[in-house]
């Protein structure tokens, strides 16, 4: 089995529950009071990856990345080297869907073969939902990236959008 | 990637230390192979025992700085002169986070040639937590705008759809109210026309049945007039047409044209007024249909026989105005109705007990017909002993 590495970073505004994500994948954990992040939380998680006849042993070092806007400044050189992003958006605040683009179009410059997943969070309150699933997957055929419903609370998808992240990074 | 042996560097000095263990900085001296030949400074920032760093990879050490294995390259070919990765969070003591920031720069010997690189960590938690806290005070603020803007956003909404409803059902009402009046007119005028014997002579019955449809039709030509009004008092088009008049002669010529209403239920009017009230200035058409509807009011509600007081005096709390009192002898209106009295389509306790018609818009109609004079009207009852409703009318510019 061939083992591999690979760095994939958290991009998404404030609250929209990038660290709950990765909590989520992780740990299997989730905790409902919101903690702003600063800087970069790095984490770790070994998953076996399909390739070709054999299966890879990919590390994913999961980058996760402040959200707010004081470290725009900054976050592109916690970018470098990274093979891949799951950009995060909140079903709950359409706000989140206005910098998806910002934040690919960082990710490209910084990592011009850099893969992008899209997970559209917070699924799970659906009486809170004011995005739909097409504008979402207008917005991920734009940026050609596959697009998860996801909810951290619940464990929906997560699983599912790290692993085709690791997949795309993987192929690369 | 190792290309030579890398010569040990020099070791800090004692002042140095302190200085390194107060500012809680720890470094890693690295090969060019980036093994770790000796670590210094504030070694509890390692978070392990400096032994345990000693010959390892930094890249297996410092997890954070996978990724950046082109960049440290760069460094040690001497195209980049640092790498820092700030805001660093960690897993300390006891779950709590603690914060580092990392630099990495060449190590040069004494001739400057890079043998190797130097890792700084720098722990910044004191500052770290703060900038933290400060994070999550404006995030939580932000979010809490975020949602208040959206909430008003909501009512903004829900406010123009209420008014666009409230505009529809007014045009409604207007309409209706019109078209309900040209027919009720006819009818009214060929009512009179039978009772005036202009069909020919009619016997008892049919006398009695045609006061009886001209009673309803009366009543309902009132109740399109009211809704007509309320239309009008709604969209703002009600407008007045204001002139000097005596209040007193107006009171009266309203005792004698609800005279046959009172005179039905056995009760009389009592009018009282000073000699010398001032002329007021109002629309006399207008204040007819108020003090009209308020001794309606008391009448609908006073037992039979009782005596209707209407009172006629300056307002002493109102300087410029005159008052207008019209009191009755009934069961009063309880405490609870008081306050719901004056608006509109309200029917009062009493009303639904007894089931005295009428459409609850009199004493709406007459408040807003006062209050475009510039006065208001006001309400004093006691359970068991009466009511009186006061309505204040402005006095003629120039009068005392």
């Amino acid at each position: 089995m061939i083992s591999l590495g690979a760095k994939v970073c958290l991009l998404g505004d404030y609250a929209v529950g990038k660290t709950s994500l990765v909590r989520r994948f992780v740990y299997n954990m989730f905790e409902d009071k919101y903690l702003s992040t600063i800087g970069v939380k790095v984490s770790r998680k070994v998953v076996a990856v399909p390739r070709d006849d054999d299966v890879v042993e990919l590390t994913l070092m999961l980058w996760d990345l402040a959200g707010s806007e004081e470290f725009d400044r900054i976050r592109a050189s916690y970018l470098r080297g990274a093979a891949g992003a799951l950009i995060v958006c909140d079903l709950t605040q359409r706000s989140t869907l206005d910098s998806i683009h910002e934040y690919a179009h960082q990710m490209s410059e910084v990592n011009p073969r850099a893969t992008l997943v899209l997970a559209a969070n917070k699924c799970d309150l659906v009486e809170q939902r004011v995005v739909q699933e097409d504008e979402i997957s207008a917005i991920a055929a734009e940026l050609k990236a596959p697009c998860y419903l996801t909810s951290a609370k619940m464990g929906v998808a997560v699983e599912e959008a790290f692993r085709h992240l690791g997949r795309l990074a993987v192929g690369q | 990637m190792l290309d030579r042996e890398p010569s040990p560097p020099e070791e800090p000095c004692t002042g140095a230390q302190v200085v390194l263990r107060d500012r809680r900085i720890a470094y890693a001296v690295t090969d060019r192979n980036l093994r770790v030949q000796q670590v210094n400074g504030a070694l509890q920032v390692l978070q392990s025992d400096a032994g345990s760093w000693l010959g390892k990879s930094l890249l297996e050490l410092v997890p954070e700085l996978f990724g950046s294995e082109d960049a440290l390259k760069d460094i040690l070919a001497g195209a980049l002169p640092r790498l820092e990765i700030p805001w660093v969070n960690r897993d300390g003591d006891g779950g709590k986070t603690s914060y580092l920031t990392l630099v990495d720069l060449p190590c040069k010997d004494a001739t400057g040639a890079i043998i190797g690189l130097i890792h700084v960590m720098h722990d910044v938690t004191e500052g770290g937590v703060l900038e933290q806290r400060l994070m999550q005070h404006r995030n939580d603020l932000r979010l809490l705008e975020k949602a208040q803007r959206e909430q008003n956003a909501q009512l903004l909404a829900a406010n123009i759809e209420l008014r666009r409803l409230d505009e529809a059902k007014s045009t409604f009402v207007s309409l209706a109210a019109h078209e309900l009046r040209t027919p009720l007119a006819s009818i009214t005028g060929y009512v009179e026309m039978l009772l005036d014997g202009d069909a020919g002579l009619l016997n008892g019955a049919q006398t009695e049945y045609l006061y009886t449809i001209d009673a309803s039709a009366q009543r309902l030509l009132r109740i399109t007039r009211d809704l007509l009004d309320v239309a009008r008092i709604e969209s703002g088009r009600l407008q007045l047409s204001l002139q000097t008049a005596n209040l007193r002669d107006l009171l009266v010529e309203v005792a004698v044209e609800q005279r046959p209403q009172l005179e039905a239920r056995s009760q009389q009017i009592h009018l009282t007024a000073a000699d010398d009230i001032p002329p007021a200035l109002v629309d006399p058409q207008r204040t007819i249909q108020v003090v009209s509807n308020l001794i309606s009011n008391a009448s609908k509600y006073a037992p039979a026989g009782t005596t209707i007081t209407v009172n006629l005096l300056e307002a002493g709390d109102e300087p410029g105005f005159l008052r207008v009192a019209v009191t009755d002898e009934g069961d009063g209106v309880p405490p609870e109705d008081q306050s719901l009295l004056f608006r509109p389509f309200f029917r009062g306790t009493s009303a639904q007990i007894t089931g005295m018609p009428g459409t609850g818009l009199g004493l709406y109609i007459a408040k807003s017909l006062v209050e475009l004079h510039g006065g208001r009207i006001s309400l004093e009852s006691r359970p068991g002993v009466g009511a009186t409703f006061a309505a204040t009318f402005p006095m003629a510019v120039g009068a005392p």
